[in-house]
């Protein structure tokens, strides 16, 4: 019997004709496709959702459940975002974070491809115990090490700065996109390497030619990484920075929107949804590069 | 012998208020001693970078920074001052300390002096100057502003903040009370009536940093129970806990639900949103609903007492206290003591005081007479921030210790596994000392 025949059987069919197996049927696949990929969008948009409608909640209403239904907003109001935007000092905010994620990244990006490549291919001695080194160096918390990065960056002279920022991202980006990154130089196949070597290619120009252009989708992948970590960091933001106005978006719209016990709960969803938009515009233009990194790499 | 003079009396209440939030001169009458100031002659181009909480108010800030422009006008020391979030706070005197770098003067919390008394400028002379220029220090003023069992000074405190009862005098009245009953029997009593008709109290459990802490605190002191002993043993696994923890089991159930995962906001909104008739907090509940139209029928019906005494001897609270600390890796010492003797004296700190509301109470006894404590009746209460006999680690030293035990909810946790049901007082008792024990190590 064929499959169509066994679908016709079973009277189930895709809407758009395609078939089904003979074991699958529309209830069973809303059981064990539909039903916890809802369950699964639900848990991770919620958030979002209830920020969004936070943002645009007047007080009134955050307060009052009773005569107001929390899901959705009664009376819509632009009051927490002009707050924000005209009563802080909240697109400097952004603008700092944006450079010290930006700057960190790159600088990431660049120590971490030689260290990713010499790891990989180069296969020094002690190879091995370097890659886990620098992974176990991405364990150690940054509350152990954010009084000891300050004295460092204290001497540097680069207290309350935001390149005290991008110098110290890297601690734990760098071990980070390295392993991200040896995982994918190992899936980009050697003999293209061994080719251009016979045709008298050195390392370096192998690196520039014909890796890294391989290497795009992991490249983008361990960006968009670093960009999400350095964008949220809080400890060094808070520790090394002390000028309201150099602030990371994180740390400042605490400082400004929690006065004691009182969380002006419309402003802050409102800044963090903002701060938010930047990193899910950078994600929307590299998604497709970024889950082929995941999933698949270069094929043989 | 100091001889005290009036500079006027008049202009107090709302009108003042207002004229001081403004930055217009209002006439004190704060008695003020005829006291030579310590000399400390400002360096050369000094300049001074100062952190201190963020505001709790607006005038807060803005009256703070209009004094800091009118101490450089005076005396030419640009000062920058930078506002840091509450919770924040902690960490960046951390690293100030640890590193020598950043803030000259940081006015940070409660037990940080005790913390790092030795990067810390002595400030006895100060002290001691604005101590007989105001009248005296309060309690809490020379608890904390002093290293632990010395006369040294190495901070000068600015302000403190309280959690007494608040509540809406109509639902208490409803429940049979004129006012809240100082023991703790009758206290119940109107927390089981509150909840009758249908307004229960709500007091946090959750990990509150302020709420949570405050209100295991009270329970136990309330009992006469404490955390450890005045050499720093712990002594939680006694009688007088096992009692806190069964009277904190019997108020739980007069609760609106969900106090065991409440936060220090969580309170506010319950409060404001009517869904409880009384719980324990700061002043911003109350500021907040006379700033808003839609609920300042619930200012207006609210007021503050103590929490009930019971077997304390005083009101047993422990204020957060804002202490002023001179880093010794200034390059400008007398420029900071100067500027945090010119914040200190009447001229700036009353008005600041005063836009403050009751947010900040004070810590130098003449300002009992600033106009903030003759406006408003319902704000009056803060003004004996200062005097309370309790802090956080009571009966023991203020130490590393005492802070981590607050910091990881040890009281909290252990009220909390009995309100919830999960641990009977005895057991709770028992862990709460063997968790008290891992910070207390002595």
């Amino acid at each position: 019997m064929t499959d169509a025949a066994a679908s016709t059987l079973d009277g189930v069919s895709e809407p758009e004709g395609k078939t089904l197996l003979s074991w699958e049927s529309r209830s069973r696949r809303l059981v064990t496709v539909y039903l916890p990929l809802i369950c699964f969008l639900i848990v991770l948009l919620f958030p979002f959702y209830w920020m969004a409608i936070t943002a645009f909640k007047p007080d009134a209403e955050l307060l009052d459940y009773k005569n107001n239904n929390p899901f959705f907003i009664q009376h819509a109001t632009f009051e927490n975002i002009r707050k924000l935007l005209f009563d802080t000092e909240y697109p400097r905010w952004l603008l700092t974070t944006m450079g010290v994620a930006i700057g960190s990244t790159f600088l990431s990006l660049f120590a971490s491809v030689l260290a990713a490549y010499a790891i990989q291919r180069l296969r020094f001695r002690g190879s091995t115990y370097v890659g886990l080194a620098i992974y176990l160096a991405y364990l150690v918390p940054p509350s152990i090490l954010f009084i000891p990065l300050a004295t460092m960056v204290f001497q540097l002279g680069l207290f309350d700065t935001p390149a005290a920022l991008i110098l110290t991202y890297p601690t734990f980006l760098i071990p980070f996109c390295t392993w991200l990154l040896i995982g994918y130089f190992k899936s980009i196949p050697y003999e293209l390497e061994e080719c251009a070597l016979i045709d008298g290619a050195t390392r370096l120009q192998i690196l520039r030619r014909i890796t890294l252009p391989l290497a795009v989708p992991g490249l983008i992948s361990a960006g968009i990484f670093a960009f999400t970590l350095s964008w949220n960091e809080f400890i060094y933001a808070l520790a090394f920075i002390q000028s309201s106005e150099k602030k990371t978006v994180p740390v400042a719209i605490l400082t400004e929107l929690v006065t004691g016990d009182v969380y002006q709960w419309g402003a802050l969803m409102a800044g963090s949804l903002l701060g938010s938009l930047p990193v899910a515009i950078f994600y929307s233009f590299f998604v497709e590069y970024y889950v082929s990194s995941l999933t698949g790499a270069v094929k043989e | 012998m100091p001889v005290f003079t009036r500079r006027g009396v008049f202009a107090i209440g709302t009108g003042s208020l207002a004229a001081a939030a403004l930055g217009q001169p209002v006439y004190s009458a704060v008695p003020v001693a005829t006291v030579e100031p310590p000399k400390h002659p400002i360096e050369k181009d000094a300049v001074l970078r100062v952190s201190r909480p963020t505001k709790f108010i607006a005038p807060d800030e803005t009256i703070w920074n209009e004094n800091t422009e009118k101490f450089t006008k005076a005396t030419g020391v640009k000062v920058r001052v930078d506002y840091v979030g509450w919770e924040d706070l902690r960490p960046q005197t951390a690293v100030t300390a640890n590193t020598g770098a950043g803030p000259d003067i940081v006015c940070g919390w409660a037990d940080d002096p005790q913390l790092y008394a030795t990067k810390l400028l002595d400030m006895t002379e100060l002290a001691e100057y604005l101590g007989k220029k105001y009248g005296g220090w309060k309690f809490q003023a020379k608890l904390f502003g002093r290293k632990w069992k010395s006369d040294d000074w190495i901070a000068i405190p600015i302000g403190g903040g309280i959690g007494p009862c608040n509540y809406r005098t109509s639902w208490v009245r409803e429940a049979g009370y004129n006012s809240i009953p100082t023991d703790l029997d009758h206290f119940l009593d109107l927390c089981r009536k509150l909840k009758k008709n249908g307004h229960p109290p709500g007091f946090a459990l959750g990990n509150a940093v302020g709420d949570a802490n405050g209100y295991a605190n009270w329970l136990l002191w309330t009992h006469g129970a404490y955390i450890v002993e005045e050499d720093g043993k712990v002594a939680l696994n006694r009688r007088e806990t096992i009692e806190a923890l069964k009277y904190a089991k019997a108020m739980q159930e007069t609760m609106v639900p969900g106090t065991l995962s409440w936060l220090d906001p969580s309170n506010n909104k319950a409060f404001l949103s009517g869904d409880i008739g009384l719980t324990q907090n700061g002043v911003s509940i109350y500021f907040v609903a006379k700033n808003d139209p839609k609920t300042q029928a619930i200012a207006e019906d609210m007021d503050h007492a103590p929490m009930p005494t019971g077997l304390a001897k005083s009101p047993p609270e422990a204020p957060l206290i804002l202490n002023g600390m001179v880093f010794r890796h200034t390059k400008y010492p007398n420029a900071a003591k100067e500027y945090l003797r010119f914040m200190l004296e009447a001229d700036q700190y009353e008005p600041w005081l005063n836009a403050c509301l009751g947010y900040w109470g004070h810590q130098l006894k003449a300002y009992d007479e600033a106009a903030v404590w003759s406006g408003d009746p319902k704000v009056r209460i803060f003004r004996h921030s200062g005097d309370r006999e309790f802090w956080t680690g009571y009966k023991g030293p203020i130490s590393a210790a005492s802070g981590a035990a607050a910091a990881n909810y040890v009281t909290v946790h252990m009220f909390a596994s009995v309100a919830s049901g999960q641990s009977s007082p005895e057991d709770a008792a028992q862990e709460g000392e063997r968790q008290a024990k891992r910070y207390y190590k002595t």
